[in-house]
């Protein structure tokens, strides 16, 4: 096996517990939805959840209500929802900052006195990032999937393969962005805690901006500024495509992050 | 070609200079000390060896091989023991062993691992259990045999012996002897004197990120004042003036104690007439010698 492999499977073995476990509570999550959904489809419940909804929320959804109000858009949920996205986040970020730890550990020290280049460090680090990411959505989506093949009512519109794919795929680029600003943050932090606190307030400020600039004006000037504005669940629920100026913006940040982890850490001065 | 070649080696973190112009050859096959208080800049440069940190100016080589430019090349001549094993506690001492022998630039040889387990008194059975059920001591013996088994040219090893009881550090020692004969080159950093004493061929001392010494052992404990006794079988007065470097402890009737720095010359033609008893001259420690510099106040 090449050095470089042996690193990869090392780190993986590192993260596979945390990934997989990770994945399997939010395929059993999508179960749940899909459950729920069944029970509110067979009590004719849509009408009166819309109904039930208090005033600001039916205007923070506006046209996009309709959509969600019902099986296909219960389902949907799940790839929107706030302890999903938390869950994603924190995964990606502790494999960012794995950089941060290795050099707060000291294990840096061991690894590149042996004749390792730098940035096999960083280049492990989004290989790695990239297949949790991968495997907690696939798992996601295989939960999606058994569950309306096991428990959907056979009058229930299902959501398309194409929905359920195009929120997995905004959301997974969403989360390597995240990702990639965590690598950035790692190649060049002493201490994980420290950059994994920084990226995670950074995670929620740009959450509550996102949000914040749907019903406060004055926000949406500097909306632009969070990944989560390119984040765009509700279009696709609605049947609209990904906008590519959203694709192009979160792997502009997923680029950039990933450049700066190389340069920084390439320029670093590895103490603990 | 020297193993390590180290040139106006300079370490800079803002105003404070961690390692200042700091010149230095280690030839191929010797054992170097490299002593100094805490903060005197001896892990410094062995981070910057190592490419951990990059100089502020100054370069180092390791058997030609640029630590900087060429640190790949040069990383591979190198067998490293960190001050600390920086590992995470829930991996194996087998999968660490393993791992970091993958890593390696070049093969490791199985019997090698074998017999400095052996050697080291850390049998398989102790390999298989995780790093959190290790002692410090076990640590450090898992950090030597990843130094040592790749056999490389070159050992970099930061306070090899912290942690170790003295059985293991005989066996140290013993190791450290075998590596010698076998041409290898290691570059030691200690705070046990004695131990420098008696493993080393040359000692490098640093103080604020200076070197202040560089000498062979033996060159060194002469830099101190060697203490000779004189009895006499017959009442004598005040010794005569004495040229610099001599210094009267005690002066009674019939014993004189002096420390003599340098040659012995000049005191022996003072006691030639004289009615000497005895003489007893002792051999100066080397730890007089590092103590001093340490103090600052080598003459």
């Amino acid at each position: 096996m090449s050095r470089f492999l042996l690193l990869m499977a090392h780190s993986i073995r590192r993260a596979r517990t945390m990934v997989l476990l990770t994945g399997l509570l939010l395929a059993a999550f999508q179960v749940m939805l899909v459950f729920v959904a069944r029970f509110i489809a067979n009590s004719g419940g849509f009408e009166q959840l819309t109904a039930l909804l208090p005033p600001f929320a039916r205007e923070l959804m506006g046209p996009y209500l309709t959509s969600f109000m019902s099986f296909a858009g219960i389902i949907s949920a799940g790839y929107i929802d706030l302890g999903v996205l938390g869950a994603l986040v924190a995964v990606v970020v502790a494999i960012g900052t794995v950089p941060a730890a290795e050099v707060e550990s000291g294990f840096v020290d061991l690894l590149l006195a042996r004749p390792l280049p730098r940035r096999w460090i960083i280049t492990r680090s989004i290989l790695v990032m990239l297949l949790g990411t991968l495997t907690m959505l696939t798992m996601m989506v295989l939960g999606t999937w058994l569950g309306l093949e096991w428990l959907a009512p056979r009058t229930a519109k299902w959501p398309t393969p194409k929905l359920v794919l195009s929120l997995a795929a905004n959301l997974g680029l969403l989360m390597l962005s995240w990702g990639a600003v965590a690598l950035a943050v790692g190649a060049v932090s002493r201490r994980r805690s420290v950059a994994s606190a920084l990226v995670g307030f950074l995670a929620v400020t740009g959450y509550l901006l996102n949000y914040v600039a749907r019903i406060w004006k004055p926000a949406r000037s500097v909306a632009w500024l969070s990944p989560f504005r390119y984040y765009a669940p509700f279009d696709l629920v609605m049947g609209f495509s990904i906008p590519l100026q959203h694709v192009l913006v979160l792997a502009t940040i997923c680029i950039l992050g990933c450049a700066a982890g190389y340069v920084l850490f390439a320029r670093r001065d590895i103490s603990h | 070609m020297p193993a390590i070649s180290i040139r106006g080696l300079t370490k800079q973190y803002g105003k404070q200079k961690a390692v200042n112009n700091l010149s230095l050859d280690v030839e191929e096959g010797e054992i170097l000390g490299f002593l100094g208080l805490n903060g005197a800049g001896k892990t410094t440069t062995i981070r910057i060896l190592l490419d951990l940190l990059r100089p502020s100016s100054g370069t180092a080589a390791i058997f030609g091989h640029d630590c900087q430019s060429d640190g790949l090349r040069a990383r591979s001549k190198i067998g490293y023991l960190p001050g600390e094993m920086g590992i995470f506690s829930d991996l194996t001492g087998r999968v660490v062993l393993d791992l970091l022998a993958g890593l390696n630039g070049s093969p490791v040889d199985r019997n090698m691992r074998g017999e400095l387990q052996d050697r080291l008194q850390l049998p398989d059975s102790d390999l298989r259990r995780k790093l959190r059920e290790f002692s410090t001591g076990m640590k450090r013996k898992l950090g030597l045999i990843q130094a040592f088994e790749g056999d490389p040219p070159l050992l970099i090893l930061d306070e090899p012996t912290e942690g170790l009881d003295p059985l293991m550090q005989e066996a140290f020692y013993r190791l450290l002897a075998d590596v010698k004969a076998r041409g290898r080159t290691v570059f030691m950093s200690s705070h046990v004197l004695s131990e420098v004493d008696r493993v080393c061929d040359r000692i490098a001392l640093l103080r604020k990120g200076e070197m202040v010494l560089l000498a062979t052992v033996e060159e060194s404990r002469h830099r101190a004042a060697r203490r000779v006794r004189v009895w006499f079988s017959a009442d004598v007065g005040q010794p005569p003036p004495l040229p610099p470097g001599h210094e009267i402890v005690r002066a009674d009737a019939r014993e004189w104690i002096l420390n003599v720095e340098g040659l012995l010359g000049p005191l022996l033609g003072a006691l030639a007439a004289l009615p000497v008893k005895d003489l007893e001259i002792e051999e100066p420690k080397l730890e007089e010698v590092v103590l001093k510099y340490y103090r600052g106040t080598p003459e």
